[in-house]
């Protein structure tokens, strides 16, 4: 409440629109939009949309120490106000003369002895009630509760005594009040308990809390603090309360009212107001004397009441309504949510809302979630627009992808990309990387060169490294006999790397016919007709390009571009090499321009074509195999690797192979796209040991299988666990779960499998249809049955009975999955809590409509029990 | 109940009716510079400027000026001969009901708590200065007597020492015991006479914020509107008796005076009882008392408890001052003459 003459502002309890700023009268305001036509010329600007406009003024009561709002709808308008002198006087602001609060309007209570007035508060219920709170005397009581419907009763004063009390004369003077309490005491503030509305909270001069029933006042409980000047209760949670002394704030649970519960951080100046937001749980403001700076204590996730061991979580936060002006007073609104007025020293209200900190969660699927206040927003990927599609969130392309068995090809390796989706040139020539090295291991195995095994999977940068023996020729152009003055190199290790990149298929010959023509088939004609170039065919190359012009959609200008090839001429100073070497750079497409520059270049300088950034890794590497002698080739690969790794462009895979290089490369791909995806699936088909080994390699690994988990995608990550174990037998976990014999204790497992356990579940006894036929009903240990199924009540290693209601006919489609699932319904499974279980599948079928054990004097309700019994993958198979 | 030993060190000090010219700065100082220590706010540029004194009571009698204030507020009074400075340190001790008084008697002040603190005291021969209060009463007590204090309290209440504005309870401890009390052979206390001057008395409270407002009355009811009795109040018949009391105690201001000083202020702003109750003086001793004496204040709040009549008690240098209700007076006179008679 006020002190000094400082302005405090009070809101309307039932008006959302109304309060009053009191300071030494009274004033009303409503609040409305700014601009608006109700809001007339004189309002006050509060906001950039709200402004308050002046209702009415009353200044009949001067020395005001405090005011409390009637609580209750009707009479509206009519406030308590505690004077200096102690008295307390009802008015009214802005009513009418006939307003129903005529008859208490002006009404006194007035205590025994004159003292100053702290507090005051209005009984929630009884709302007749008033309890005022006032300084202390020696011989009178500093709490009285006065009913504002009693009515004067003459004979409780006599008149002739009453000489020094002034104006009893208007028979509106109430002397006797309903209730006394506090004897000897001050009364510092006190507010009702809403848990009870007969019951009072206190905080006394002596250091006291107190908790009074009006219905045996020789009865309270009270608790030595310093903590009095200001009583509240939290309107959230109505056992806690918040007092406060100079600085310091504490908090007390009701319920445990020997200490408080906690204190918040002191602050160095004292408190001049400390209120609980009505629309926000647990949310505490405060004010200090002479601050611009509200602080605000959010405890909402402080659990109450809470052992003392643990630390409050409390989060302070500070806000400064006014910039640098002092806060004199603030008021909460009564509805809209964390919106108060605050007001300074020379009455400038500004109405403001405390932003809700704002909390954020991704879903495993890129939708992401924030939360602020009551309002939740989700915020979801625009998928369609195909357009848009290259520029889809990674996880969202690895979702898609996981659909589609990326990765999962282990035949024709380079279908991989295709099953990516969008034409993506690195992941392109990534595949088709991988799918060439397939080849050439493959082609290696074939041979028995076991002098070659450490080139496998090794890119080309190691190949070329380990280049000897190189032969160089002076070729002629194919279909004339003119010499070029190009040096072509040849070595078992060149023609390697040529086939590592696609130029060539295995085999001894190096004929790049097949290669141009699947080039055509893709339509690729100035890529066709610049690697038939390279291949010195000059003609070759020429009827690629009208053929390209010729075909449907076919570009006319490949046509001159032919014309332009066909007057090829190796005189140094010709018009024509010096038009083609100057006009080549407006060319748009980079494979025609690097066929211009192969032809007008110096011999052995072919930067213009090694460095054309936009013509693919593996052409330029294949070119730089056919046209680099041994010392700048392995400076030239070197450096095109180094740019690729830093990079981290996948067509790099090409040199580095799938080494640690590649490892390197990789690692600044996944920085740059987070795609583990690839990653993954990539580095599982290298050598195993020493990169799989790589923790970077693993880290993919791992993250990739979290993610599939996190997407429920199940059915893909045991997909992607089995693949992986194929190619790295080391992942293979260990059996972790065995059955074992009730009668002997040991695995059933055991005595049956030659190989001890490895990896072998029980999943694979009694299946039906199994060669062995051996029907293991009993232990193999002990020969003692096995457990019966609670269901058909058969022992356990008895194949399942056909499900009930399958429908045969459009199951035998799949046959291998009804076989898969045939195994899995013979799986033992049981509770863990009440022990008892069967075959998998009648398990499933029994808890798809029941949640309760199948066995009839078991209760155990085993399904509520399986927290992840009730998830359903989403990549159902 | 509970006996609280509050946080102030307090000294007893008077002014002579002449020297009071060299005392009227500080003291006007001690009055209205106070070091607001309650919620109000202050400007800070003026702080230095204000004395932190936490407790101060003038007395203004017919025979000097009694000023009892904290050890803050004593350095602002320079010796000098007009000053007489009483050598102890004193305590004030104040009873806090805690609520759950018996509120059936009506009683209050002095009267309350004679049995209890006042005549065990005296028994005790501690020597006690009573300041009555509109907010409440303290008793004063040397501070060397303070071990004997809170043994002879301790078995009727739950005494507390505040500290730094914490309550610390106090036991009394087992050391005690063997410290001396105060009087071995007990004299039978002597009667004092008594003077039952004709003002009417009401006693009063303010609004700190607005002590400014009465400023300048109260510096002339204090200081200057006085001099023309001063010869014949000294009288030992007389009828009326120049008495003011102003105390500053913690923030909260009481002010005693007769009825006709009350009407130089302002009606509106002093705070009293609603019935507008009127005391008479019964004032203690026709020689001053000392402060060695003890007994005097149970000698008169001891019959007041027996007969259930309220009373403010003011110890001032010289004499003690008892303030009953008018309508009681006739029997507190009566009672004092049979207590006069059975001596």
């Amino acid at each position: 409440m006020s002190s000094g003459y400082k302005p405090d502002i009070l809101w309307s309890p039932h008006h959302a629109d109304h309060y009053v700023i009191c300071d030494t009268e009274l004033s009303l305001y409503r609040i409305g939009p700014a601009g608006s036509s109700e809001t007339k010329a004189g309002a006050l600007p509060l906001s950039e949309e709200t402004a308050a406009t002046l209702l009415a003024i009353n200044s009949d009561t001067p020395y005001m120490k405090c005011v409390a709002w009637y609580p209750k709808q009707e009479p509206e308008c009519l406030l308590a106000v505690g004077q200096a002198n102690g008295r307390v006087v009802l008015t009214s602001l802005g009513q009418g003369h006939n307003s129903k609060c005529k008859d208490l309007v002006g009404k006194e209570f007035v205590p025994k002895h004159a003292r100053q007035c702290n507090t005051l508060a209005w009984n929630p219920v009884d709302s007749n009630w008033l309890a005022a709170g006032l300084d202390k005397h020696r011989a009178d009581f500093s709490v009285l509760i006065w009913d504002i419907s009693s009515k004067f009763s003459p004979e409780s004063v006599p008149t002739e005594k009453v000489r020094l009390s002034g104006d009893v004369d208007s028979g509106l003077v109430v002397t006797k009040p309903l209730y006394e309490l506090g004897q000897n005491d001050a009364c510092l503030s006190l507010c009702w308990l809403p848990r009870d509305h007969q019951k009072l909270l206190l905080a006394g001069m002596h250091r006291n809390l107190a908790i009074f029933d009006l219905r045996n006042t020789s009865q309270k409980t009270f608790v030595n603090t310093k903590a009095i000047q200001g009583v509240t209760v939290d309107p959230h949670f109505q056992d806690r309360i918040a007092s406060f002394f100079e600085g310091q704030v504490a908090i007390w649970d009701l319920r445990k009212f020997e200490k408080p519960v906690f204190t918040l951080t002191e602050q160095s100046k004292p408190l001049t107001k400390v209120v609980w937001c009505p629309t926000r749980m647990g949310l505490l403001a405060t004010l200090t004397r002479d601050s611009n700076i509200i602080r605000l204590y959010d405890m909402q996730h402080t659990p109450m009441p809470f052992g003392d061991e643990v630390e409050p979580t409390i989060i302070e936060r500070s806000i400064q309504p006014c910039s640098e002006s002092i806060v004199s007073s603030f008021a909460w609104h009564p509805s809209a949510q964390n919106r108060m007025v605050v007001v300074s020293p020379s009455r400038v209200m500004n109405d403001f809302t405390v932003f809700e900190r704002i909390s954020l969660a991704w879903s495993s699927t890129t939708a992401l979630m924030w939360a602020c206040g009551r309002h939740l927003y989700e915020c979801t990927e625009d998928a369609g627009q195909g357009a848009a599609a290259a520029e889809k969130d990674i996880a969202t392309k690895m979702r898609e992808r996981a659909q589609s068995r990326y990765g999962h090809d282990t035949q024709q390796v380079w279908r991989n990309h295709v099953l990516a989706g969008d034409d993506d040139p690195q992941l392109r020539s990534l595949w088709y990387t991988l799918h060439f090295m397939k080849q050439y291991t493959e082609n290696v195995e074939q041979k028995q060169q076991s002098n070659k095994q450490s080139l496998l999977y090794s890119g080309i940068k190691n190949i070329v490294k380990s280049s000897s023996g190189t032969t160089e020729t002076l070729r002629c152009w194919s279909g004339s006999d003119r010499q070029t003055d190009v040096l072509r190199y040849h070595s078992e290790e060149r023609s390697l790397a040529l086939q590592l990149c696609g130029w060539i298929s295995r085999g001894p010959d190096i004929d790049v016919e097949p290669f141009l023509k699947s080039l055509e088939q893709e339509g690729e004609w100035e890529r066709a007709a610049a690697v038939a170039l390279f291949n010195l065919d000059i003609r070759r190359a020429i009827q690629i390009l009208n053929k390209g012009a010729s075909a449907e959609k076919g570009d006319l200008n490949l046509n001159v571009v032919a014309m332009a090839l066909s007057g090829y001429t190796d005189e140094k100073n010709s018009l024509w090499r010096e038009m083609c070497s100057s006009l080549r750079l407006q060319l748009k497409k980079p494979y025609l321009c690097i066929m211009f520059a192969f032809l007008t270049s110096e011999p052995g300088a072919f930067d213009a074509v090694l460095y054309e950034s936009r013509v693919a890794v593996r052409d330029r590497v294949a070119f730089a195999c056919m046209f680099l002698n041994d010392t700048q080739l392995p400076r030239y690969i070197d450096k095109l690797t180094n740019e690729m790794k830093e990079a981290g462009n996948l067509e790099g895979i090409l040199l580095t192979g799938l080494t640690k290089d590649g490892v390197d490369l990789m690692e600044s791909y996944v920085d740059r796209t987070g795609d583990v995806q690839t990653a993954s699936f990539c580095m599982l088909k290298g050598t195993p040991g020493e990169v799989l080994k790589d923790p970077r390699v693993q880290c993919w690994i791992e993250n990739y299988r979290n993610l599939l988990d996190a997407w429920r995608f199940w059915h893909k990550r045991a997909e992607f666990d089995i693949h992986r174990s194929k190619l790295d037998p080391s992942s293979k976990p260990l059996a972790q779960v065995f059955v074992s014999c009730n009668f002997c204790g040991k695995s059933i497992s055991y005595s049956c499998s030659a190989m001890p356990h490895q990896g072998r579940g029980f999943s694979q006894y009694g299946v039906s249809g199994s060669p062995t036929k051996s029907k293991v009903t009993s232990c193999p240990g002990c020969r003692k049955p096995l457990p019966r199924c609670a269901l058909c009540l058969m022992n356990m290693g008895t194949p399942v009975s056909s499900c009930p209601g399958t429908g045969k006919a459009d199951e035998k489609a799949d046959l291998t999955r009804d076989k898969k699932l045939a195994q899995f319904n013979n799986w033992f499974t049981w509770c863990h809590n009440c022990r008892h279980g069967g075959h998998a599948g009648h398990m499933l079928s029994w808890f798809r409509d029941h949640s309760e054990c199948p066995v009839s004097a078991c209760t155990c309700k085993c399904m509520q029990l399986d927290t992840t019994g009730n998830l359903v993958p989403s990549d159902s198979v | 109940m509970d006996l609280h030993i509050l946080d102030h060190r307090l000294r007893v000090t008077s002014i002579s009716k002449s020297g009071l010219e060299q005392y009227t700065h500080p003291l006007i100082k001690l009055i209205f510079l106070r070091n607001r220590t309650r919620s109000e706010g202050l400007l800070t540029q003026t702080q230095h400027y204000l004395i932190r004194c936490k407790f101060f009571s003038l007395t203004e009698t017919p025979e000097n000026y009694t000023v009892v204030l904290d050890e803050e507020g004593f350095k602002e009074l320079q010796p000098s001969e007009h000053l007489q400075v009483e050598g102890s340190t004193w305590l004030p001790l104040n009873v806090v009901s805690n609520g759950n008084a018996s509120s059936s008697s009506q009683a209050v002040g002095v009267t309350k708590i004679a049995k209890s603190v006042i005549a065990p005291l005296a028994e005790q021969h501690v020597s006690v200065f009573m300041l009555s209060t509109y907010q409440t009463d303290f008793i004063l007590v040397r501070e060397k007597d303070l071990a004997v204090v809170v043994e002879t309290l301790a078995e009727e209440f739950n005494v507390f020492r505040e500290e730094g504005g914490e309550s610390v309870p106090v036991h009394s401890q087992d050391a005690c015991n063997g410290l001396q009390r105060n009087g071995r052979e007990v004299p039978q206390a002597t009667v004092h006479p008594v003077l039952i001057p004709e003002n009417h008395f009401c006693v009063m409270s303010l609004d700190p914020d607005t002590l400014p407002a009465i400023a300048t009355t109260l510096i002339d009811v204090l200081f200057y509107s006085n001099r023309s009795k001063e010869d014949a109040s000294v009288d030992q018949d007389m009828e009326y008796i120049v008495f003011f009391s102003f105390s500053l105690i913690d923030g909260y201001i009481s002010l005693v005076m007769d009825t006709e000083a009350q009407r130089q202020f302002p009606t509106d702003l002093l705070f009293t009882s609603s019935s507008g109750e009127l005391w008479r003086m019964v004032r203690i001793g026709g020689q001053p008392l000392g402060f060695d004496e003890c007994g005097i204040v149970a000698q008169i709040s001891q019959p007041l408890a027996d007969s259930d009549i309220s009373a403010y008690y003011i110890s001032t240098f010289s004499f003690d001052h008892a303030l009953v209700p008018e309508e009681d007076l006739a029997s507190v006179t009566e009672m004092l003459q049979a207590q006069r008679m059975s001596s």
